[in-house]
């Protein structure tokens, strides 16, 4: 007899699953009061270390246009066409590889209220606070500004004008905070 | 018989989710509804609160140098890619790029500097293109602080200026504040093929640019992206030298004290187009601004007998101090020797065209 009382679920459990989810959630929640939120204090922020690859030895789509780095008939690195007149060329970011890598990024939100000679206190707000972290490791970072007459290297007709290209490698001293917040009249 | 009754209690809790899962399904579709493009005239109302950014306590260096005696790796930043009209290769290698606080003697001694004002910062912004002179257009808008009334500002040039004294927000640094003008600096050498030339030094000292922005937007006529580009660089002192490339030996210093430039590319009448020809070389253009038709200017020029709406047209495209670049310098020197003030006002860009070449083809 049991197996026929959970024959719905039995039939769909996925679907009885996913509805209990959000029923029991709505139970178990109730609002908080203006007064009861205002006393909420987060932890700090984030602390991000990271290592990001762009392409560092060519991607994984091997076609023409976004191929091995080891490859000469093939083009390497990421690519970023724009667009500048409806009937027009494109601007190209091309190339773009590398790796970085950076430990202490941090992210929080601060409220300024004094400090900055006199600023803080006629600005008395929350900004969103990214710690930058003192150094940036950049390993053959590259990338090359171009200009093109197709989007992309395996359009009919294509032909690219390269107008330099950029190359960094090392540490990087970026210290201090980046404070972002809302300007202007709303 | 139960297992039927278990199936409508199911059912029965099923309802109230159907219900939920109905109105999210319906609140979804009117939001869908509501949604619709806006066209260009709208848009030019949206004058939202932009993204201000400060740089609290920033310094920034990178260049080039050796291995150090630990085998960490050298440092690079290397701009390639360029070719001499022989078909050598340019590389213009930078040596050392910073940013960073008044006082720091050429980029030796880095120390702290704040870029933008809590009340007046560094801004990303979509703004009204009707207030601008833009218009019916939404102007996207990177913006550097902007210059302030002289009876709240500080002098754009003086390294100890007092509130009141000029139109620049940034503040230079005093006893007790690092202030919100930078030293900036950047040396490269150039080698074209094997030759490689001496460095050279570039530095600008307590350097503030404050009034400086980059506008775009798309212009309806040409169906291309236009822009408004205005650059403000005022500092005590510039300055430019060679030195060997172990940095033993230096040539004479040229300096320009009371560097100020005021470099205004494209305005309301004559924005900056830019585009990319058919064989991909780019095209940075400032049009012509349209000449009067015939007999709409009196022989003479003057407003009378002039059709008066063209005449004032004219009258203020030629006499509009914003569309107008500036260089004064204080005093240029070289070595020990001073060759006094220098000058160039009121230059009005008219028309211009920059087209890159390839040189290899």
């Amino acid at each position: 007899m049991n197996h026929k009382l959970l024959s719905p679920c039995v039939r769909t459990p996925l679907v009885c699953f996913l509805l209990a989810l959000p029923l029991s959630g709505v139970a178990e929640m109730s609002p908080l009061a203006d007064e009861v939120l205002s006393g909420v204090s987060g932890q700090g922020g984030i602390y991000l270390s990271g290592d990001i690859r762009i392409n560092e030895v060519g991607g994984p789509i091997e076609n023409s246009y976004f191929g091995r780095c080891d490859d000469a008939t093939k083009k390497c690195g990421a690519r970023f066409a724009y667009r500048l007149k409806e009937t027009g060329g494109w601007l190209v970011l091309d190339d773009i590889r590398g790796s970085f890598a950076f430990e202490g990024l941090t992210l929080g939100l601060t409220t300024i209220d004094s400090g900055f000679a006199g600023d803080g206190d006629l600005f008395n707000g929350d900004a969103l606070e990214l710690g930058l972290p003192n150094t940036v490791r950049f390993s053959d970072v590259r990338f090359k500004i171009a200009a093109s007459n197709a989007p992309r290297p395996t359009d009919p007709g294509f032909q690219q004008t390269d107008i330099f290209a950029v190359e960094m490698q090392g540490n990087v001293i970026m210290e201090g905070n980046l404070l972002v917040f809302p300007a202007g009249n709303p | 018989m139960m297992g039927r009754t278990a199936f409508r209690g199911v059912q029965k809790i099923m309802q109230p989710v159907s219900l939920v899962l109905v109105i999210a399904f319906g609140f979804h579709s009117a939001v869908l509804a509501e949604l619709q493009s806006m066209n260009d005239g709208e848009l030019s109302q949206v004058d939202g609160a932009g993204i201000g950014f400060v740089l609290d306590n920033f310094t920034f260096s990178h260049g080039t140098d050796e291995p150090d005696e630990n085998g960490e790796q050298a440092r690079i930043f290397r701009i390639t890619g360029i070719k001499s009209t022989s078909g050598e290769a340019v590389d213009i290698t930078v040596n050392h790029l910073y940013i960073a606080g008044d006082g720091s003697n050429y980029g030796e001694n880095l120390i702290p500097v704040n870029l933008g004002r809590l009340i007046n910062p560094w801004r990303i912004d979509v703004v009204d293109g009707n207030d601008i002179g833009v218009q019916d257009k939404a102007v996207l808008e990177l913006a550097a602080p902007s210059k302030v009334a002289a009876a709240a500002g500080f002098d754009c040039l003086g390294g100890s200026a007092v509130a009141g004294s000029g139109t620049c927000s940034s503040r230079p640094a005093n006893g007790g504040w690092r202030g919100e003008r930078a030293d900036m600096g950047l040396q490269m050498n150039v080698a074209v093929g094997a030759d490689r030339s001496s460095n050279l030094n570039l530095h600008a000292r307590s350097a503030v640019i404050d009034g400086s922005h980059i506008r775009l937007w798309g212009d309806d006529e040409r169906r291309q992206m236009a822009g408004q580009f205005r650059f403000n660089l005022y500092s005590p002192e510039v300055s430019i030298n060679a030195c060997s490339r172990d940095g033993t030996s230096c040539g004479s210093r040229i300096k320009m004290s009371d560097f100020a430039l005021e470099l205004v590319i494209g305005n309301s009448l004559q924005p900056i187009f830019f585009d990319v020809d058919g064989s991909g070389n780019f095209i940075l253009e400032v049009d012509a601004i349209a000449a009067p038709a015939a007999g709409q200017i009196a022989a003479d020029g003057q407003r009378g007998g002039s059709d008066a709406a063209t005449w004032d047209f004219y009258d203020d495209y030629y006499s509009n101090p914003d569309f107008r670049s500036n260089l004064h310098i204080g005093n240029f020197s070289v070595g020990d020797r001073d060759f006094g003030p220098a000058r160039m006002e009121g230059m009005l860009i008219q028309h211009l065209k920059i087209q890159t070449k390839d040189l290899a083809k």
